[in-house]
């Protein structure tokens, strides 16, 4: 969450054009706190966090789409938005590689998190998978981030 | 607690699955042994595509001391229960159950283990008999069935959740549910384990079946089968054992040479002679031959191979007019010796 600061300041540093943006940004943030605040009954225990997951990403995704896909927003607002927690700029550096254009996640291709040093079971390819069975990744409930998915 | 740290752990072939490659994890101190309770490095992998993850379950002092797998508990010879190997071999269970005693007992025996060297015979050199038993009661090929995943508890009460993704199996149980109560204690000291006394039923069961004692319920088999024979077992030695008995039809030895079967005109020539070989045992040109009841006689060919060369009003019909089931005796599988069940 971004530092609260006095009403003069934070609005000295509006950038313009945070205007149009901003009401998507407050319903992100409404999405985020239903997700955090949700009961945990009837889920099992790694799945509590990944509905918070899926809109962190999906937050991120639409910086990343406004900035980079139909450049909507000049570089000083795509700033701001990184730096006040709108959106994670190490995700969107991910996606900017070729491979990773739709990962889900920072955790699933940390080999570090895994038994055998490799990446998560949702980098894998619907194609490779075989066994015809759909897969929720541990990490953020994933069903497969490949790129060719 | 473990002084030298074990690269591989005492598994049989079955737990470690069809693909000679495994990828295995392996932690220190990961768990506690199902039987003595102490700390011990665990290892873990995957036997098979669609399998469940195996771990090792007991450490292997505890393995070592039964000469059992340490994720089946089955015996590393043969794939049996405990149970069944130590009936067969007589072998004691020294092992205490009390909590106390038994972890002193197996920390002994964990440092003794590393000094004396195994005491005990677990493939059971000494007893060819209890062996054998063994050896007939083992499995044949590997059984990977039981490397899978365990049923979706859910699923049988009808309300999971996950669907597609489970990885838990989503079946009915089969089988017998008292088969389903087992205790990996009562399995590794070899006591009150169900598959066990199953398996020792059976197996007396057949054995009783097959012996000369019980004669057998068709009463058109008069003839014996006799195995375990060589060379010095000729035709005319049998004859001689047999003849007195009753009126033999006929002795057939196949051209393997090392069996033979003894038929009789009448039952009860058959069964006295089956008496006489259970009293006195059979013993033909110096060898000990084992008998047992033969199985029913395959009848003759069925089939009618002629033709009827005339039809009704008296005139020969032409060939291939009459159609039979046979016209080759390679047609007709009764009349090549086959037996239709």
């Amino acid at each position: 969450m971004p530092k609260a600061k006095t009403l003069s300041k934070r609005k000295q540093q509006r950038p313009e054009g945070l205007d149009e943006i901003e009401p998507t940004l407050n319903e992100f943030e409404q999405r985020m706190r239903d997700a955090e605040n949700e009961s945990t009954a009837g889920k099992r225990k790694v799945e509590s966090t990944w509905s918070v997951m899926r809109i962190h990403h999906q937050r991120s995704r639409y910086i990343y789409d406004l900035y980079y896909k139909r450049k909507a927003i000049s570089r000083k607002l795509y700033k701001y938005c990184i730096d006040n927690g709108y959106g994670d700029g190490n995700l969107i550096a991910k996606w900017k590689k070729q491979g990773f254009e739709k990962l889900c996640c920072l955790q699933c291709i940390q080999p570090r998190d895994t038994n055998y040093g490799t990446a998560c079971i949702c980098r894998v390819p619907k194609a490779n998978l075989e066994e015809g069975r759909t897969v929720q990744c541990v990490h953020c409930g994933c069903r497969g981030c490949a790129s060719s998915d | 607690m473990a002084a030298d740290d074990t690269e591989f752990p005492i598994l049989c072939e079955t737990c470690l699955g069809e693909n000679p490659y495994v990828r295995m994890t392996k932690e220190s101190h990961g768990k506690e042994c199902k039987i003595c309770n102490r700390a011990f490095t665990i290892f873990r992998w995957l036997p098979g595509r669609g399998m469940r993850y195996k771990k090792t379950e007991i450490c292997t002092t505890c393995a070592k001391l039964k000469n059992v797998c340490q994720t089946c508990i089955l015996d590393l010879e043969h794939g049996l229960p405990v149970q069944v190997r130590d009936s067969a071999l007589s072998i004691q269970d020294n092992v205490p159950r009390d909590e106390a005693n038994r972890r002193d007992y197996l920390a002994r025996a964990a440092g003794e283990l590393e000094t004396a060297g195994e005491q005990v015979d677990f493939s059971g050199r000494a007893q060819p008999a209890g062996r054998e038993m063994l050896k007939r009661m083992a499995r044949t090929e590997p059984y990977y069935k039981r490397n899978r995943a365990h049923i979706c508890s859910f699923f049988v009460k009808g309300i999971c959740t996950r669907g597609n993704e489970c990885p838990y199996r989503h079946e009915m149980p089969r089988g017998d549910p008292e088969l389903a109560k087992q205790n990996i204690v009562d399995r590794y000291h070899g006591n009150n384990d169900p598959v066990a006394r199953r398996m020792l039923k059976r197996s007396a069961d057949s054995a009783k079946k097959s012996s000369l004692a019980s004669a057998p319920e068709d009463k058109s088999i008069t003839s014996l089968f006799v195995m375990g024979m060589d060379a010095s077992v000729t035709q005319s030695g049998l004859s001689e054992f047999f003849a007195p008995y009753g009126e033999l039809k006929s002795i057939v030895v196949p051209p393997k040479g090392n069996c033979a079967f003894i038929n009789y005109r009448n039952r009860s020539a058959a069964e006295a002679a089956a008496a006489a070989a259970l009293d006195d045992g059979c013993v033909v040109g110096g060898k000990a031959l084992r008998v047992v009841w033969g199985r029913a006689r395959p009848k003759g060919p069925q089939s009618e191979l002629q033709r009827p060369a005339t039809a009704a009003n008296g005139i020969p019909l032409p060939p291939g007019a009459a159609e039979d089931s046979a016209q080759y005796p390679s047609q007709d599988p009764t009349a090549m010796g086959a037996v239709r069940r």
